[in-house]
């Protein structure tokens, strides 16, 4: 059973209250670098990064970040070489960075997503942005940044969609039986 | 019954009575919504003011217990080229012309108010008077008038619209109900307190938001003690300023604000939302503008501008969670869309 539990208009709103938050705690937009998890955090992250630009005039560097390598769950051998963070967002040193995801769940995709980062450099700081919480971490991870909490038991699925790939913006939720 | 309506600038028009056959004088404005003119009559932010309709006829919808803005209106007198006196209510038989004569304002019809929005639009900040006469001395009276604008005081009562969701405090600068509508659908515990009400007792209600609201009159007539008192809470507690309370809110924070120079009274000016560049129409009722160059971007963002003046319709402050727009977002009368506004309030809190 699938229900839709954000509608386009909610997430856009999400998004653009998310934009305001990372203002406040930033201080501003300076030295500022959003980092989307592939896949549609790197959207979330695009747009954030265009709400960003259109408030305060300033290009937000947007990081892609490819967690395959860091993941804790493939053995070494099977890794590609490609590499983990892509985009064009500089140097990393010294810099705040937002790290943008769907969904948090269990953590270990951002504790992937920090390790990728960490390699590359030492950042000022580092927030986590997500579109939806939904509870049942295993690592101590929390998010910055929240849209939306949606309390889910594991034995659903909690989908995002975006316009961009799935032709539409919503959040829905799948009741496997 | 021939009546008039008598201008400052010496004009006069020749009408039909309707409504309460009392003498009056305001200041006169014109607004241009095509409906909602029973909350436009209620709305407080028309406190001594004469309003001349451009919407052709009224009174074709009856009076309705949900379209109240305050129950007591405070409008001056009210101007329209036809009406019709027709009753909705399944109980008493309420026509708007009953109404009017039930609050004792006096209204004027039969004019022709094409012509008198032209002569407005050219001739600013006009008084005017609905007399049985047009003689010396009722232009004489007119020009001897002095109307107070403020109905900061008028509220000095502390009531609860109990709800089980979050606590909300609003200081009341002259509200219309329809705000505390949007906050019931959205299930708020609503405390609505004077203005002057201390800045101690305003934390003791412990409260989730604060609203401060809309109302009429001067925003630089307005106390500073109830600046620093804004200054205090944006710092703690999430806030949103409407129309009044926004011009307050920007005057906390250093911003200066002038007089429009051709008010906005309707709901047909495009709105942009800088941050999603999606435009919205919204009703507005605004005398008063926050000057732009006066906004210190060091404190303040821009959210949104009116497309037709490039005036500030909006602004957000970059260290706290308050934001504050200078249009009615309840939408009473007006276009819907702006009620996400308080969707995005709550969402903060």
């Amino acid at each position: 059973m699938k229900k839709e539990v954000v509608d386009s208009m909610a997430m856009q709103r999400a998004l653009t209250r998310i934009t305001y938050e990372i203002i406040e705690k930033n201080r501003g937009v300076n030295n500022l670098i959003l980092m989307g998890i592939k896949t549609r955090g790197v959207f979330l992250a695009k747009r954030i990064a265009t709400r960003l630009q259109q408030l305060e005039n300033a290009q937000i560097p947007v990081g892609e970040i490819d967690i395959s390598n860091y993941r804790d769950d493939i053995k070494e051998n099977v890794k590609n070489t490609a590499p983990s963070i892509s985009g064009d967002y500089g140097d990393i040193n010294d810099k705040k960075i937002v790290v943008v995801d769907d969904v948090l769940y269990t953590g270990r995709t951002i504790r992937a997503a920090l390790d990728a980062i960490m390699d590359l450099g030492r950042p000022s700081s580092i927030n986590l942005a997500v579109l939806v919480d939904r509870g049942h971490r295993e690592l101590p991870i929390r998010a910055d940044f929240v849209g939306k909490n949606i309390p889910s038991a594991q034995s659903e699925t909690i989908k995002v969609l975006v316009q961009e790939i799935d032709k539409k913006d919503a959040v829905e939720i799948i009741t496997n039986n | 019954m021939d009546r008039y309506l008598i201008l400052s600038d010496g004009s006069a028009y020749k009408g039909q009575a309707f409504g309460a056959q009392a003498t009056t004088s305001g200041n006169i404005i014109y607004n241009t919504n095509m409906t909602g003119y029973q909350e436009v009559i209620t709305n407080p932010i028309y406190h001594n003011q004469i309003v001349v309709f451009t919407v052709p006829t009224l009174g074709n919808i009856g009076i309705k217990y949900q379209n109240y803005e305050s129950i007591d209106p405070v409008i001056k007198g009210v101007v329209v080229h036809s009406i019709s006196n027709i009753s909705t209510n399944r109980k008493q038989k309420v026509t708007l012309d009953d109404f009017l004569k039930l609050h004792n304002i006096p209204g004027i019809y039969d004019i022709d108010t094409r012509k008198l929005v032209h002569q407005l639009h050219v001739n600013k900040n006009l008084k005017a008077s609905i007399v049985d006469y047009p003689d010396d001395h009722a232009f004489d009276q007119l020009n001897a008038t002095v109307l107070p604008d403020s109905l900061l005081d008028s509220n000095q009562n502390t009531y609860v619209v109990p709800g089980d969701g979050p606590n909300i405090v609003v200081l009341d600068f002259g509200l219309k109900k329809g705000m505390l509508r949007e906050l019931s659908k959205r299930h708020a515990n609503i405390i609505v307190v004077p203005a002057s009400f201390s800045l101690e007792n305003i934390l003791n209600l412990d409260p989730d938001g604060i609203i401060l609201s809309s109302g009429p009159g001067d925003p630089n007539l307005v106390d500073k003690v109830i600046l620093d008192k804004i200054v205090d809470l944006e710092k703690q507690i999430p806030l949103l300023g409407i129309g009044l309370g926004h011009q307050l809110f920007a005057l906390a924070n250093g911003a200066s604000i002038e007089p429009l120079q051709i008010a906005h009274e309707g709901s047909n000016h495009p709105i942009l939302e800088i941050v999603t560049k999606q435009i919205m129409y919204a009703n507005q009722a605004e005398n008063y503008i926050v000057q732009r160059k006066t906004v210190n971007h060091e404190d303040l963002l821009i959210t949104h501008v009116d497309l037709i003046d490039g005036s500030i319709q909006g602004l957000r402050h970059r260290n706290y969670p308050a934001f504050s727009v200078e249009f009615s977002p309840d939408a009473t009368p007006g276009p819907l869309e702006s009620t996400r506004i308080f969707d995005d309030f709550i969402d903060m809190l």
